[in-house]
């Protein structure tokens, strides 16, 4: 299958190109791609799964996905886990509800630390195919 | 590639004037000679110099050192003061996710020659008794009412239990803790990240190297920090971790909302920011000031685990080995300092992404015993060429708020190395040239690889030669503990 995104040069940090064929889409495929780039699974210390509903509401499309992606960042590293199941339950004016599933961060070999997800040259549009979205992580 | 049009002021200084974008209050000046220039105008770098000179209050001008690269918002290497009277802003941009990521550099009564048949036991040790990695824990646990006393008392807090000492403290910038931290405007979430990771290195550009002294420049400030050709250093880079990272986040997204408030018009979202006299301005610089004090408590805690591997590997106490701070400076950080412009004194906002203060001689800032020298500044270089120590000067007083470069700089991107460079190639590479390399990832060791940074001599060479630092030593990298 191919990847649903790449990632592109920035000097000092990473920079990923995300495509989705609708918007829930994007804001799936986006989310797990800042866990698919830092992390590898390589064992199986936890099985236990976590299941968390995440709820945001931004002014803009734009903030909302900013905030999606930093949630997901502060929640793994506060808690402990990483996003490998997402499920968009509702994504309507600015304001998203999702359903998103988590293994022990014990379970996988962390290569990159990301800070955060910035607004620097943030895209996020809507193509003949569906949604793209460009956005710069500080690692 | 920027094609921006830049004006020359002198050898060591260029201008983007204030017309290149209609917005920018004052013009850019950028530190750098032709050859880094070339480097420098590779990315976009130079655009964000522009677009920082919008930020309301910026006074002068929007200044890059040699060491600048393409970063969000600011770039990195960038500084920028805003005048707090006139409305200047505080962004939590112009100081990063990393607040008080920073350096310090202890010395030790060791040469060369005493541990160069134990580097190899020492960087081991060093690893396994470091924490270091992404969310690593540390060994020194504390519940959340000490967490908040360490975001006000910062490495006092460190040395109170008994990791370190006041002299320590004394050759600290704030001596370790700045005043103004304000735990109550910290989240629960920051608090949470970063609970268990005091004393833990961190990934990606942190590390930990014990260095040779293999230049000297200024005799006179060597002989009053007592270093000599020949001597061991080790120097310590890592800042606020997971703690300091959400405190960006949370006020980065919070002061979007002050853009619009304050009728703040930035070319860039992550410049957000507000008055330095607003509510949001002040709660921010107190939550700021915490991170930068649970960065001081960090590497003062960085610093006491790696006194202990010395003493463990050496079979001395450190006090016998010497292992003595000579200075610890932050690197990202906002400081309200005041400055003299055309004439009269000023109480500015300085913003220092990726920079370095510098003050020189007499400032009263400096402890009594870098009164005379100017306070000691800290260039750590890439893991296979050289560091630097240098002391600032009145000129960067006069010219750059009392700052200097923080570093080499990035000259090639994280990805593009990962595709150019093989690590086992690599480590063997500085395993001849006498450096042992030990690392959590082998794409850190990558990462991190000599040619995807500046040559740190050229940089700092700018420095010295503009005037805004003096070179004092230099050292080369012997063991490098990479997180």
């Amino acid at each position: 299958m191919l990847k649903n995104y790449e990632v592109f040069d920035h000097t000092a940090d990473i920079g990923i190109r995300v495509k989705g064929k609708t918007l829930e889409e994007l804001f799936k495929n986006s989310g797990l791609a800042i866990f698919e780039i830092s992390t590898r699974k390589q064992f199986t210390k936890n099985k236990k799964h976590t299941q968390i509903i995440i709820k945001q509401k931004a002014d803009s499309l734009k903030d909302l996905f900013i905030n999606w992606l930093n949630e997901l960042l502060s929640l793994s590293y506060a808690k402990g886990l990483i996003f490998h199941a997402i499920k968009i339950i509702k994504l309507e004016n600015n304001s998203l509800e999702a359903s998103c599933t988590a293994s022990d961060i014990l379970n996988y070999k962390v290569n990159t630390e990301i800070k955060a997800a910035t607004y620097h040259q943030l895209k996020l549009e809507e193509t003949k195919d569906g949604w793209l979205a460009e956005v710069i992580l500080d690692v | 590639m920027s094609e921006i049009l830049l004006e020359k002021i002198d050898d060591f200084r260029w201008r983007i004037p204030k017309s290149y974008k209609p917005g920018m209050r004052v013009p850019g000046i950028i530190y750098a000679d032709e050859k880094l220039l070339k480097d420098i105008r590779q990315d976009k770098a130079l655009e964000q110099v522009a677009n920082v000179a919008f930020l309301p209050g910026i006074v002068n001008a929007s200044l890059a050192m040699p060491d600048i690269h393409w970063g969000y918002g600011f770039p990195i290497g960038g500084v920028a003061a805003t005048d707090i009277e006139e409305g200047g802003v505080v962004s939590p941009g112009g100081v990063g996710f990393d607040i008080n990521c920073g350096v310090r550099i202890l010395k030790t009564n060791l040469e060369y020659k005493d541990i160069k048949d134990k580097i190899r036991d020492l960087v081991y040790t060093l690893f396994s008794d470091v924490p270091s990695g992404v969310g690593s824990k540390g060994d020194i646990k504390v519940g959340t009412k000490e967490e908040k006393e360490i975001l006000i008392k910062g490495a006092k807090w460190a040395v109170g239990k008994g990791y370190g000492t006041e002299d320590d403290l004394d050759c600290t910038e704030e001596n370790g803790a700045i005043a103004g931290a304000d735990p109550d405007v910290v989240s629960e979430r920051a608090y949470e990240r970063g609970k268990a990771q005091s004393g833990t290195l961190g990934s990606g550009n942190h590390f930990l190297e014990i260095q040779v002294i293999d230049q000297v420049y200024d005799r006179q400030v060597c002989d009053t920090l007592n270093l000599n050709l020949g001597q061991i250093t080790v120097m310590i880079h890592s800042g606020s971790r997971g703690l300091g990272y959400q405190v960006c986040e949370d006020y980065s997204r919070n002061m979007v909302h002050c853009l619009t408030k304050y009728n703040i018009n930035v070319p860039d979202r992550q410049l957000a920011c507000a008055p330095v006299n607003s509510s949001e301005g002040k709660a921010y610089l107190g939550a700021m000031k915490c991170a930068a004090n649970y960065a001081w408590a960090n590497r003062q805690c960085l610093m006491h685990l790696t006194r202990k591997v010395f003493e463990k590997v050496l079979g001395s106490s450190w006090q016998e080995l010497g292992l003595f701070l000579i200075y610890d400076v932050a690197h990202n950080i906002a400081k309200i300092e005041k400055y003299n412009i055309n004439g009269k004194e000023k109480k500015l906002c300085v913003h220092r992404k990726g920079a370095t203060r510098a003050f020189g001689p007499g400032n009263p800032e400096l402890p009594d015993r870098y009164k005379k020298i100017g306070q000691p500044v800290i260039i750590p270089g890439d893991m296979g060429r050289n560091s630097y120590l240098l002391v600032g000067t009145q000129k960067a007083t006069d010219e750059t708020f009392g700052s200097c470069c923080h570093g080499a700089g990035r000259v090639k991107s994280r990805t593009a190395a990962l595709r150019s460079i093989n690590p086992d190639t690599l480590l063997k590479e500085l395993e001849s040239q006498g450096i042992i390399v030990k690392a959590s990832g082998r794409a850190t060791i990558v990462e991190e690889a000599p040619e995807a940074y500046k040559n740190v001599n050229d940089v700092v060479s700018v420095v010295h030669n503009a005037g805004i630092a003096k070179r004092v030593c230099r050292m080369r990298p012997l063991g490098v503990i990479k997180g």
